[in-house]
């Protein structure tokens, strides 16, 4: 058709542009440009970022078919494809372990792999072949469920900057040493690896996350570490464990991030990070940080209220403290203690930038009462301390609002917001 | 004049300077002009246009544009009106502090247009490297890419449906679901090629339909000698559509005569043996199995073929195993109705008998 209306609108567009439309496509449609015209049948070839899910193939009722199907079309779409592959994606809870996976890492690792996402069905774990760690271009690697086993010849990702292990069953020396191997590391996620003991070396970390039952955790060299967010579950035995040992792990975890700009922390963090004889150093400041959030804070425990006391009076730029709290609350309405406000609290302490409090799960046990009292009084520039109280605490509501009522506050901006729920 | 006089006199000539400066000024932007490859060329404030890199590059690396003689030429793809709406899109969103919820509700209105003028409007972009440009508008042609059949993407980009059956099955049937439609797909697929080319085949000049006769005739005149046989040629030839067919069912029942006549050509010799074998099959029609030296244009391909189609008969035979008699009966069935589908059945009968 020579008809200049009727000329091809599209096919002569620059390679770098045909490749920008069908990397926003998902993978079958690009995969389909083949049929259109003799000039697009090898065009989706070349791309280089992959993604493949259950959408590749048209759903079927039959399980072991539907598999079947996504496993052809992963390997011949891997076949066909030209040129290098900087990232390969698989998310996918239709399909389980298959022996497919360890060919596709291998021919993965010949391709210049620079993203690898893999992430399967829950039935089966996938053990990760050794062709993994042959990947030298590796600069991000997600992996879900999975058996990490790194041979001992294993010298480490020296491009890695994103590692994220969600599920994964690994050795502590193992997943140590696969830490301090990599020198770029920048982003580390650790999620459900249950038991490990871990010293973290990574110079070059700034996001840090943390999830699942720890024996044992050491910053020992994370300098430029700016987020650092921990979920710390605990049994019995690890409680245990911990009290025995003289090490604080207040100074374990945050001796040595200066830079620290936001930290979260869930579940027993503030229990853990109480665990430990400090002899009251607390060296650093924390002049970067800005955002704490604690979950789970139990203000029956004194030894955690310490914890949040020396956290919140060591980081004098801080802008928003978030606090959720836990406690028995049936239980202890007598508090013990309670001279501890007027004696022994740091005083004077003024938190300079403090503008925004919100105080969550609150069942008007009297030492949260005396805490929110403590930040209202000493917090000049506060804007905005919302409270809200525990679902299941009824009655109490009406006494924490006549005591908020009475409270000093040092600014004359702060708002106290009672959220009702 | 007096000296005080003068001095009065330029202080109200600054004075009056400073005024018109006053006025002037708000209107004197700086404009730069653009040409566009069909030689026209346009004025255009510096700050919008200098937003393109491609541009900004220019002005600062050469010093063009200043004039309009020293107009800075832009690249082919870009249009006038394809530059007037690249020049809009700068005009929006060389403005700082727009946020960015303004900037996408302007991107998503501009984003419409008729798709011709989208993909000039990329191709533009690109060459200018204005890559917030380029990257909405690759993201508005994936979508309208998105979901559609390949029908529907042919006809909105007026791409040609060059590709021939079989290519578009290859290498994508490996993705295709069932394998038997992805057997019936092939030879129908086959089919259609051998019917291209037997229309080649007509339209190929008379003079070598004579060469293939001749050497047909000479072989049997060599064995006969004489007009019965040219006549024959000659019946065969006005008889195109089945020239084919009817050509070698005679010259079998020729040279089978041939065989008992004992007296052949060496060209012959490998035809008896071929020729018995067929006779003792049950085919009653054309294979394409008979290896004739009669320099058809065809035998180059039904070898190759042959053994292709063998191959894949074969592949498939072995993974439809239970399936394979059903399988047959409705290929042959299929086959009644195309003309030329028993000439596939001789080869699939063959391998049955194997």
């Amino acid at each position: 058709m020579g008809d200049s209306s009727n000329q091809d609108l599209i096919s002569d567009l620059p390679q770098s542009i045909i490749e920008s439309i069908l990397t926003r496509l998902p993978l079958r449609d690009a995969v389909r440009t083949s049929l259109l015209s003799s000039k697009w049948r090898y065009r989706w070839a070349t791309l280089t970022h992959l993604v493949f899910d259950e959408d590749c193939v048209t759903l079927s009722n039959d399980r072991a078919l539907f598999e079947d199907k996504l496993i052809n079309f992963i390997t011949r779409a891997l076949f066909l494809h030209q040129g290098p592959i900087h990232k390969f994606q698989l998310c996918t809870s239709y399909l389980q372990s298959c022996p497919e996976i360890d060919q596709w890492i291998l021919f993965l690792s010949r391709k210049d792999i620079k993203e690898l996402v893999i992430e399967l069905g829950e039935s089966e774990w996938i053990r990760a072949p050794s062709c993994l760690f042959k990947c030298k271009k590796l600069i991000r690697l997600e992996l879900f469920r999975c058996e990490l086993d790194p041979p001992p010849t294993f010298k480490g990702f020296l491009c890695l900057k994103n590692l994220n292990l969600y599920q994964v069953f690994v050795a502590s020396d193992a997943i140590e040493s696969l830490i301090s191997s990599c020198p770029l590391l920048e982003s580390l996620s650790l999620s459900y690896s249950d038991s490990l003991t871990l010293n973290i070396y990574a110079p070059n970390l700034k996001y840090l996350c943390l999830e699942g039952e720890f024996k044992d955790i050491c910053l020992q060299n994370t300098p430029l570490l700016i987020v650092m967010s921990v979920a710390m579950y605990m049994t019995e035995d690890i409680a245990e464990h911990m009290q025995q040992s003289s090490s604080c792990n207040f100074i374990k975890l945050l001796g040595s991030v200066p830079y620290l700009e936001r930290l979260i922390g869930r579940i027993y963090f503030t229990k853990y990070l109480s665990i430990g004889d400090d002899r009251g150093r607390y060296p650093v400041t924390y002049s970067h940080l800005k955002i704490i959030e604690l979950y789970q804070v139990s203000f029956e425990d004194m030894k955690e209220i310490l914890v949040v006391l020396h956290l919140i009076t060591n980081s004098p730029n801080l802008v928003e403290l978030q606090i959720s709290g836990s406690s028995n609350t049936l239980t202890a309405m007598e508090a013990t203690d309670l001279d501890f406000w007027d004696k022994e609290c740091p005083s004077p302490c003024l938190f300079d930038r403090l503008k925004v409090v919100k105080m969550t799960e609150m069942s008007g046990v009297p030492h949260e009462m005396e805490f929110i009292k403590f930040l209202l009084e000493s917090s000049p520039v506060l804007e905005v301390m919302s409270i809200m109280p525990c679902p299941s605490v009824m009655d109490g509501r009406l006494n924490m609002l006549i005591e908020l009522v009475r409270f000093r506050r040092a600014s004359a901006r702060a708002e106290i917001v009672f959220i009702q729920c | 004049m007096h000296p005080n006089e003068v001095k009065i006199l330029n202080k109200c000539l600054c004075q009056m300077s400073e005024a018109v400066m006053a006025v002037v000024k708000p209107e004197m932007k700086s404009y730069i002009w653009l040409q566009t490859a069909d030689g026209s060329v346009q004025q255009v404030e510096e700050e919008v246009a200098v937003f393109c890199p491609m541009i900004c590059r220019e002005v600062i690396q050469t010093g063009m544009g200043s004039s309009k003689n020293y107009a800075i030429s832009l690249p082919q793809r870009v249009n006038p009106a394809i530059l007037g709406l690249v020049l809009d899109y700068c005009r929006f969103h060389h403005v700082p502090g727009r946020s960015n919820k303004e900037c996408k509700n302007f991107d998503e209105k501009f984003i419409r247009m008729d798709t011709k003028r989208l993909c000039e409007l990329t191709s533009a972009a690109d060459s200018l490297q204005l890559k917030p440009l380029v990257d909405i508008t690759s993201r508005a042609l994936a979508r309208i890419i998105e979901g559609k059949t390949p029908e529907e993407i042919r006809e909105t980009f007026h791409l040609p449906d060059d590709l021939t059956e079989e290519e578009k099955l290859e290498p994508l049937r490996n993705i295709t679901d069932d394998p038997r439609i992805r057997l019936l797909n092939r030879l129908y697929a086959r089919k259609r090629k051998e019917l291209k080319e037997r229309e080649k085949l007509k339209n190929v000049e008379t003079v070598e339909e004579q060469l293939d006769d001749r050497s047909v005739d000479d072989l049997l005149s060599f064995i006969n000698g004489g007009d019965g046989d040219t006549k024959v040629a000659r019946t065969n030839r006005s008889k195109k559509k089945n020239r084919r067919r009817k050509d070698q069912s005679k010259v079998l029942h020729d040279l089978s005569s041939a065989c008992h006549v004992g007296e052949v050509s060496n060209g012959l010799l490998a035809s008896s043996s071929t020729c018995s074998k067929l006779q003792d099959s049950a085919v009653t029609s054309f294979s394409p199995n008979v290896e004739f030296d009669d320099g058809d244009i065809d035998d180059d391909i039904d070898p190759a073929m042959k053994e292709e189609l063998d191959r894949e008969v074969e592949d498939f035979a072995r993974r439809l195993n239970s399936d394979w008699p059903e399988r047959m009966q409705e290929i042959l069935s299929l086959g009644q109705e195309r003309r030329l589908m028993p000439i596939c059945m001789g080869k699939y009968m063959s391998v049955d008998q194997r």
